[in-house]
């Protein structure tokens, strides 16, 4: 009870600021003549960035929003509480990231220190609508988290079947 | 090797194709197996009715080097297959540790054929098990040792010893687990820690006992480093006179030897089963993040498609909001001026004046209006 509550306020937070991060519009770059960058990967030009934004659910959960004028990121670090659910979230997480361009807005590859990043830009902005873009990367959250939860339980569910089976060929 | 198949698919396919054929068939087959095993299968024409198998597997123990490297019981076991079909040649031709003369022409009729080619084909299963059945058959023998009993090392692959540790009334086998990835030792792991809590259930009771543990048990204190250098822990079966006891004795001889087998077949599975929910998983997680871009663009389509149907039906709700006579009037004041524009065709300056005050229908008062008097 108390861990779906705080689950329901960390998923708010980042809704909220995700609200009030997500303005984005289009901004040439400043560097380079006739290119367009998402100044949040670059970080050359201080003024075109705001104040990066962590919301901690607890020390093994966190979220961190970044945002610049024309482009977001968002990284997320997911619990894993044994080594199991490690192995787990890891392959998973990288299975998603290196098909990533089915996605769309997810990064290739995380930010050092988190397990996967999105990074949203003001094109992808004018091609979608805000406030789903916000409704997907939270409920992406929430899957993810009960995905890893069935994987552990099937793996553990097939192991036990499978000690079973081994065990009858001694009776 | 062995595997979780005793019977080898190949081989048995050889014997029945020779059992079948009609005729004699001139044949000389070398066949190579998983596990450095090999079969020579000869067949001539002239000799109808024999036919010679040769086979060379890796035995068991590296501590029992027999001349032929069969040892006498393994030699009686063979032939209790089917002592009239089944001869030893001695000695084996070379390069293989057995070799077999074959006479199907003694074979027994109806199922038991098949049953006997089977036999036959899992002949390298039998060579390989013979070594354990050996020892585990002498599990209530009380011949003494004063102190620790030394662990027994049995190889079939360099990389996957097992000991067997005899102590009063029972044997210990243990599998030093060793797998490269760290993501394979953590499913193994998962693995054993379930088969110890189902052998440990009242349900399980009849079955060895397994411990897991991820350092060396006591039993194998003085082995070579190599040896108990490992990734994935220790596991233990507690074999007692029970397990061995009748047909148990062949069931639980290839439970021990297929252990490993066993192990890397339920990781490499788990590991395919992971990926394929994975797999299911993006579908869903990409299709959600479509249908909620293609949906409201849906809705909005809809919606606008329906403000176009309810202007285009505006006056239609109005009128038939109205009451009757209403209506009624409406419609004979759009009837006249529909007939007034057919009769006034032609359109003359100043005319509709003139015809409003000289051409416009008289008005006949009713009872029911008002006359105003001057």
């Amino acid at each position: 009870m108390v861990g779906a509550n705080t689950l329901r306020l960390y998923l708010t937070c980042i809704r909220n600021t995700l609200d009030a991060a997500m303005c984005l519009q289009n901004f040439p770059c400043q560097e380079v003549e006739r290119h367009n960058k998402p100044e949040v990967e670059l970080k050359t030009s201080p003024e075109l960035l705001l104040n990066p934004v962590l919301i901690c659910r607890n020390e093994a959960e966190k979220c961190l929003i970044e945002t610049s004028i024309n482009s977001l990121r968002i990284s997320l670090k997911v619990k894993q509480a044994d080594e199991l659910e490690n192995i787990l979230t890891k392959k998973f997480l990288r299975f998603l990231s290196m098909r990533a361009e089915a996605f769309q807005v997810l990064r290739r590859k995380p930010v050092q220190g988190y397990d996967i990043s999105f990074l949203i830009t003001n094109y992808h902005c004018e091609e979608m609508q805000k406030h789903k873009l916000i409704d997907f990367i939270v409920q992406f959250m929430e899957d993810i988290d009960k995905e890893i939860s069935e994987l552990k339980m099937s793996v553990n569910t097939r192991g036990r079947l499978v000690a079973t089976e081994f065990l009858k060929q001694f009776i | 090797m062995a595997c979780l198949e005793r019977a080898s698919p190949a081989l048995k396919e050889i014997l029945l194709k020779l059992y079948r054929a009609n005729k004699s068939i001139e044949i000389d087959h070398h066949l190579y197996e998983f596990g450095s095993v090999e079969y020579h299968i000869q067949s001539s024409a002239s000799d109808e009715h024999h036919m010679y198998l040769s086979i060379s597997t890796p035995l068991l123990s590296q501590e029992v080097l027999l001349p032929y490297g069969i040892s006498h019981h393994t030699k009686q076991m063979i032939t209790a297959i089917c002592s009239d079909v089944v001869e030893i040649i001695e000695p084996a031709k070379e390069g293989y540790q057995l070799t077999l003369r074959l006479d199907f022409s003694k074979l027994p009729s109806g199922k038991d054929t098949l049953k006997v080619i089977a036999e036959i084909s899992a002949v390298q299963a039998i060579i390989l098990s013979s070594r354990l059945k050996e020892m585990l058959m002498n599990v209530d023998s009380h011949d003494t040792f004063q102190g620790m009993y030394k662990p027994i090392k049995l190889v079939y692959r360099p990389s996957e010893p097992f000991f067997i540790v005899r102590q009063p009334q029972k044997f210990i086998a243990v599998f030093p687990i060793h797998f490269k990835d760290k993501p394979d030792v953590i499913i193994a792991t998962t693995f054993f820690q379930e088969l110890m809590d189902v052998g440990s259930s009242e349900k399980w009771a009849k079955a060895p006992p397994c411990c897991w543990s991820p350092i060396p048990p006591p039993e194998l204190r003085g082995e070579l480093f190599e040896d108990l250098s490992t990734t994935g822990g220790f596991v233990s079966f507690e074999i007692s006179s029970w397990h061995v006891k009748g047909k148990k004795l062949d069931k639980t001889v290839w439970s021990l030897l297929n252990f490993y087998a066993y192990v890397k077949f339920h990781v490499k599975s788990t590991r395919s089963f992971i990926q394929r929910r994975m797999r299911k998983r993006l579908e869903g997680l990409v299709e959600l993040l479509h249908k909620r871009n293609i949906k409201e663009v849906e809705v909005e389509e809809e919606e606008e498609e329906q403000s176009r149907k309810i202007q285009g039906c505006k006056c239609m709700i109005r009128i038939s909001n109205l009451p009757k006579p209403t209506v009624l009037k409406r419609r004979y004041n759009a009837f006249s001026r529909t007939i007034k524009r057919i009769r006034s065709r032609i359109k003359i300056q100043g005319f509709g004046r003139f015809r409003r005050r000289w051409l416009k229908m008289p008005k006949f008062s009713s009872s029911m209006g008002y006359t105003k008097l001057e």
